[in-house]
């Protein structure tokens, strides 16, 4: 996907609720990354290494929290979780119908400030 | 010190996409977001369909291109309102382009809004503009494996146009497969066989365009 964008709209967030909270400098960020994103977590990292310099987070880490896709069948009911990054059926019962809820997350969760 | 935010990383790309569906809404225009890989005949298609729909809706298009102002031409030449973005080396577009475009189209005018964007099975499908539907047209001589390589833009279409049906006596492709792998990425899927070349199927098509108008 387009992670070095991805990786700078990461560091304006982040600043930007650092000084909000009354902070100066970042020690690390929390982002929730589902499988299903299309984020390759590994060229994200490079790209937020190599464009921290010279910003308020250039001392920090980044912990990835990965979400599996995950949903809910309509037909038999059940909740799933798979390894999988697409899901063309139900692994419980093979209906192709039903929604899914996780997975598809890429946001900030939380960081550390000090 | 933990500061909590959970935000969105797109969410500035999602705040400029809700603004110019709020945009479309008002001016009543129905916006669609038409994505393919190169080649697969999205300018042929919309050729086609605004004739079609010649004297039954007015449209405009919006061109999406890396380079140049072919389509844009072709579309013009139609004598319906078109926009050609230059996006000189993206992949797709993003809703601040289009946002940048709308004053200099006549939105109050106009009953739906075709966007094409730049070709590419990929990134295109990531990023919201503030359309009301997507739209993917995958041509047959692509072959029938797409869906399950490029599986995003199949979830995230409303509509699948299979494009130069008429040459389906001289490839491989097995348009059983395509239907069937697209229908399990997405129940929900419609999907149109055609050719824009001998004009089959593109009737179907065009009704069906109709009957989502904003009344």
């Amino acid at each position: 996907m387009h992670e070095a964008s991805i990786a700078l709209n990461i560091l304006d967030i982040a600043a930007d609720n650092c000084r909000k909270a009354g902070y100066n400098r970042i020690e690390s960020i929390r982002l929730r990354i589902g499988r299903a994103s299309g984020i390759m977590t590994d060229s994200l990292l490079f790209a937020f290494n190599a464009l921290k310099a010279d910003t308020i987070a250039s001392e920090a880490g980044v912990i990835i929290d990965e979400i599996p896709v995950g949903g809910i069948c309509d037909k038999c009911g059940k909740d799933f979780i798979t390894e999988e990054k697409y899901v063309l059926c139900c692994p419980e019962c093979g209906s192709t119908s039903f929604n899914i809820k996780t997975g598809r997350e890429l946001e900030i969760a939380d960081m550390e400030v000090v | 010190m933990k500061v909590k935010v959970v935000t969105r990383i797109l969410e500035a790309n999602e705040r400029i996409a809700a603004e110019n569906r709020r945009l479309f809404d008002e001016a009543g225009v129905y916006v669609i977001n038409l994505m393919s890989g190169p080649g697969a005949g999205k300018t042929s298609l919309l050729e086609r369909t605004i004739k079609e729909l010649n004297g039954k809706i007015k449209a405009a298009v919006i061109e999406g291109d890396i380079a140049g102002t072919s389509d844009a031409e072709r579309i013009g030449s139609l004598g319906v309102p078109v926009i050609q973005i230059n996006t000189g080396g993206a992949c797709h577009l993003d809703a601040n382009m289009i946002n940048e475009v709308l004053e200099s189209l006549p939105l109050k005018e106009t009953d739906m809004l075709f966007i094409e964007n730049v070709g590419n099975l990929v990134c295109p499908a990531e990023f919201n503009i503030g359309e009301d539907m997507k739209v993917m047209l995958s041509s047959i001589t692509e072959g029938d494996d797409k869906p399950l390589k490029y599986p995003l833009m199949f979830q995230e279409s409303s509509a699948l146009i299979l494009n130069k049906i008429d040459l389906l006596p001289y490839t491989n492709a097995n348009i059983k497969k395509i239907k069937k792998d697209a229908i399990s990425l997405n129940p929900s899927l419609k999907i149109f066989a055609v050719s824009c070349k001998t004009g089959q199927g593109l009737n179907e098509w065009a009704d069906w365009l109709v009957k989502r108008i904003k009344s």
